[in-house]
C-alpha cells in the first residue's frame, strides 16, 4: 500500500531489514529468479515469497493482498478522474506526471544496464533488441525469439569470464 | 461478454513475453488498447499512465484502468488477473527448479541474458511510449531531466511526480 513509486525497494525494507523473514542474499536471489520470468515482477516476488511459506495457499494470499488495497485506490482515481478530467489544470498534472513516468520507466532500464560495463559485449544483445523493437517494430513475441539465441549465447560467455 | 473474453486472453497472451515487466509492454498494450481495439484513446491512455504512476502499489495498474475503463470494477479486476496469471503459475513451478539447480554457470548464463533482453525491451518501451504522450518540447525536456536526477542522486520516485504534476498544473508541460 505504502509503495509509491514501485513496491520493490519496500518489500526489501520490511522483508530483509525489518521482519528478518529472509536474508539479504535470499532476497536478491529470488529477485534474479523473478526476473528472468516474464509478467510483473513484483508478482512473481509475491508469488515466490508467499509459496515459501504457504505453499499454493501462501503465494494467492501474498499476490491478493499485494494487488486489492492499490486496485482500490487506483479506481478512486479514476472516479475522480471522470468527474475532473474536463479541467485544464488536471490535464496539465497528468501530462506533468506521465513525462516523469516515461523518464522513471527509462532509468529503471539504464540502471539495470549498469552490471552489463561487466561484460560490455552485452549491450550488443541490449542495442539488438532496441533495434528490432523500436526501427523494426517486431512483435514482442518474435523480438524476444529473435535475441534469444544470440543473449543465451554471450550470456554463457559472461558467465564463464567472470 | 466477448470484449471481456478478448480483453482477457489478449492480456493473458502478452504477458507471457513481457520479460522486464509489464513496462516493457506498454507499447505493445497502447497498440492493442488503442489502434487494434479502440478500447481508449490515446489522451485516456496517457492519462491512465499517469494516474498509474502517481498511484501507490505495483505499477501494471495501467493495465488495471484500461479493463476499468471497459467494463467497470470486473473489468479491471479481469485485466489485473489476466496479466498476472501466466506468469505467476510459471514461477509457482520454476522456482525451486532454478533454486536447485547444481550448475551455478548454467543459473548465470539465464539470468544474464534475461537481464540483457529485459534491459533492451524497457528502454525501447520507454522511446516508443514518450513518443506517444509527450506533446512538446518541455516534456521530453522534464523527461530526460527526470532520467538525469535518477541516475544521478538516490531522490525518492514521488518528489519527482510531485514536480513533475506541479509543473504541469502551472501550465508549463
Amino acid at each position: 500500500m505504502s509503495g509509491f513509486g514501485g513496491v520493490l525497494p519496500w518489500a526489501r525494507r520490511t522483508l530483509v531489514e525489518r521482519d528478518k523473514i529472509l536474508t539479504s542474499e535470499e532476497f536478491s536471489a529470488i529477485l534474479g529468479i523473478c526476473q528472468i520470468v516474464p509478467g510483473p515482477n513484483i508478482m512473481n516476488l509475491a508469488v515466490c515469497i508467499g509459496s515459501r511459506f504457504g505453499g499454493a495457499r501462501g503465494a494467492l494470499a501474498a499476490t491478493l493482498g499485494l494487488c486489492l488495497g492499490p486496485i482500490s485506490i487506483v479506481l478512486c482515481l479514476a472516479l475522480l478522474y471522470e468527474h475532473y478530467s474536463y479541467l485544464e489544470s488536471v490535464k496539465g498534472l497528468l501530462r506533468g506526471i506521465s513525462a516523469v513516468g516515461v523518464g522513471l520507466i527509462a532509468s529503471t532500464g539504464f540502471k539495470m544496464m549498469r552490471d552489463e560495463f561487466r561484460y560490455p559485449a552485452m549491450f550488443l544483445v541490449v542495442a539488438l533488441t532496441i533495434i528490432a523493437a523500436t526501427v523494426f517494430h517486431l512483435g514482442l513475441g518474435y523480438v524476444v525469439l529473435l535475441i534469444a539465441p544470440i543473449a543465451i549465447f554471450l550470456a554463457r560467455k559472461k558467465a564463464q569470464a567472470l | 461478454m466477448s470484449i471481456l473474453l478478448s480483453l482477457f486472453l489478449k492480456l493473458s497472451a502478452f504477458s507471457l513475453i513481457a520479460f522486464g515487466g509489464v513496462n516493457a509492454l506498454l507499447p505493445v498494450l497502447f497498440d492493442l488498447a488503442v489502434n487494434q481495439e479502440h478500447w481508449i484513446d490515446v489522451q485516456t491512455f496517457s492519462d491512465y499512465f499517469a494516474i498509474a504512476q502517481a498511484a501507490p502499489g505495483p505499477n501494471f495498474m495501467t493495465v488495471t484502468l484500461i479493463g476499468w475503463h471497459i467494463y467497470g470494477v470486473l473489468g479491471a479486476l479481469l485485466a489485473t488477473f489476466a496479466v498476472s496469471w501466466p506468469s505467476s503459475i510459471m514461477i509457482f513451478f520454476l522456482q525451486r527448479f532454478i533454486m536447485r539447480m547444481k550448475n551455478p554457470l548454467s543459473k548465470k548464463t539465464i539470468q544474464y541474458s534475461a537481464a540483457a533482453l529485459a534491459i533492451g525491451l524497457v528502454l525501447s518501451s520507454a522511446f516508443e511510449i514518450a513518443l506517444q504522450i509527450n506533446h512538446s518540447m518541455a516534456a521530453y525536456v522534464l523527461t530526460i531531466g527526470t532520467i538525469a536526477i535518477t541516475l544521478l542522486t538516490r531522490w525518492h520516485p514521488l518528489y519527482l511526480i510531485a514536480i513533475g504534476g506541479a509543473l504541469g498544473v502551472l501550465g508549463f508541460i
